[in-house]
């Protein structure tokens, strides 16, 4: 299969069932909203260092949001269920309840699982908290010096699916760059689905294990390496200078294939070679993202 | 089996007609032969729903009642869900202790809404309360929870030894407002006289009100200015002849 002359290499994308809540930032304006977004958000790129992987959304209109202010929707997801709760009561605790003008939503109000994030986060208020049940949902109100701050008592948890994947194989840096920060424009749009790393962009894609430090889950991908080309079993066709990958976690699987078709398709531009992704042989995830199943519907 | 029970009211009342037992949650799970047996006092005596309204419905949890009621008390009495609808004047004791579900009434309401039983010391423990004319005196007294929104004027003494919950007052009320409450909100968007033993904390835009008023546009198309959902408001602390954890918002541009 090719998309404008790029290969789409017969593999697939193996991803892992996670744990998800989506938290809804609201602010005095959109700046503030995102401020406390991209706090939130920081150094959650992957669940192998950072116990969790977040990544902003969406941005909302005051419309949309239940303040009618203009707000930022975060996807935020664990590996196990447990933890989710205490990401979220660490995380909103030091980035969005000290950030000024912020309200903080349940964005998966009809979960029937809960998190207690906002009772737990209420005893900041030493006492002087109150609470609100507006249409059915409390509220905590924790007064702060500059006013109060506003927090969903409970965030819905679903189960998502972490690890979606395609990589982007390229003559050179540049043109990989470029390929990749289209894809990223491609999926930002979509509803369901983040990406946790930089940029939505990651240039260190890994494999499990060391070959070298036993102790160590997961070191450099060596066969996407093209410095190792050479002096190691490569994956890398004739002329791959650059390879950069896009990870992907959302809401549901639908989500994660609609958003990897979309980007697929935006990165296939003049210099990129193919398209590939990163699995472990099908054996530890449950979700498995065929490439050119994916894109075949729309073809 | 219908979405919406509507009661209509026959022939104008010459006496009092309280109506403690109807309820949506009641008339739920009762045919229109039970609903019309629901027991009242007509003048103080014993008599039938079906005696003074004609039942259209049966067996749903929406109960819709029309014609002037002014004379009708207590309806929606402890109620503990459902739709309560009522369209015309009402009389007193709507909504008293109810524990759940809303009662939007299309017309002034009488005293005592959503308040107490006499000698009890709760009013309502949960719910929501429209009332989109006037309500008389004592309204949302002694409530422990819920939400109670007065879109005309209200009486004297509203929201009285409030426990906790909300009291959204969108037109003037009397005296006595928010006196003795101990948690609880009494919100206003009109000035209003504020018992001596509330104390001036600060004016600022309390984040839960956007919410709240949002939620009123939405869920009863309430028309709210835009100017109240972004406005500061002055909060008072009190009572502190109480234990002083309660508040009165008042909205000032």
């Amino acid at each position: 299969m090719e998309i404008r002359g790029v290969a789409i290499e017969d593999t697939f994308a193996e991803a892992f069932t996670m744990h998800a809540a989506r938290v809804v930032i609201t602010g005095r304006n959109m700046r503030w909203a995102r401020e406390a977004a991209l706090k939130l958000t920081g150094f959650a790129t992957s669940v192998i260092g950072c116990k969790c992987e977040a990544g902003i959304e969406r941005e909302l209109e005051a419309s949309d949001t239940p303040d009618g202010r203009p707000g930022v929707s975060v996807l935020f997801l664990t590996m196990d269920a447990d933890s989710l709760g205490k990401r979220l009561i660490e995380r909103l605790g030091q980035t969005v309840l000290t950030c000024p003008t912020t309200s903080c939503f349940d964005g998966l109000p009809n979960a029937p699982d809960r998190l207690h994030v906002g009772t737990a986060l209420r005893v900041f208020g030493d006492g002087f908290q109150a609470s609100k049940v507006i249409g059915g949902a409390r509220y905590w109100r924790i007064p702060v010096m500059e006013g109060e701050f506003l927090v969903s008592e409970s965030f819905g948890r679903q189960e998502g699916v972490g690890g979606g994947n395609f990589l982007i194989l390229a003559v050179d840096a540049d043109t990989a760059l470029a390929a990749a920060e289209a894809a990223v424009g491609a999926i930002d749009p979509m509803v369901g689905v983040v990406l946790p790393f930089p940029g939505g962009v990651v240039r260190s894609g890994s494999k499990v294990g060391s070959r070298r430090y036993k102790k160590l889950l997961a070191t450099t991908n060596d066969a996407f390496s093209p410095t190792l080309r050479a002096i190691t079993t490569s994956a890398l066709p004739e002329g791959v200078n650059c390879v950069l990958e896009l990870v992907l976690d959302g809401l549901d699987a639908a989500a994660i294939s609609a958003a990897m078709a979309a980007g697929i398709r935006a990165a296939c531009i003049d210099g990129v070679r193919s398209i590939s992704a990163g699995n472990y042989g099908g054996k530890l995830g449950p979700h498995h993202f065929h490439l050119r199943r994916i894109l075949a519907p729309a073809q | 089996m219908s979405d919406t029970v509507t009661l209509t009211l026959r022939d104008a009342l010459e006496r009092e007609l309280v109506a403690e037992g109807l309820t949506p949650d009641r008339c739920a799970a009762a045919d229109a032969r039970q609903i019309g047996a629901l027991p009242v006092f007509y003048g103080g005596r014993p008599a039938a729903i079906g005696d003074f309204f004609r039942i259209q419905g049966e067996r749903a949890a929406r109960l819709r009642l029309v014609g002037d009621l002014a004379r009708v008390g207590a309806l929606g009495a402890g109620m503990t869900g459902g739709d309560l609808v009522i369209e015309g004047n009402v009389g007193r004791d709507v909504g008293a202790w109810m524990s759940g579900g809303t009662i939007d009434i299309h017309g002034d309401a009488g005293d005592n809404l959503g308040g107490a039983a006499p000698g009890a010391s709760r009013g309502m423990t949960g719910g929501e309360i429209i009332v989109r004319g006037r309500a008389g005196s004592d309204a949302g007294a002694s409530m422990r929870r819920g939400l109670l929104v007065i879109v005309g004027e209200a009486g004297d003494r509203v929201g009285q030894r409030m426990i906790a919950g909300s009291v959204l007052l969108l037109g003037k009320a009397g005296r006595g407002a928010g006196r003795w409450i101990k948690r609880g909100s009494v919100v206003s968007l009109a000035p209003l006289e504020r018992p001596a033993t509330f104390r001036y904390a600060c004016t600022y835009r309390p984040p839960h009100l956007s919410v709240t008023f949002l939620y009123l546009r939405k869920r009863y198309g309430l028309s709210i200015d835009h100017r109240y959902v972004v406005g500061r408001y002055a909060r008072y602390s009190g009572d502190l002849a109480e234990l002083g954890k309660g508040e009165i918002l008042e909205w000032v541009g």
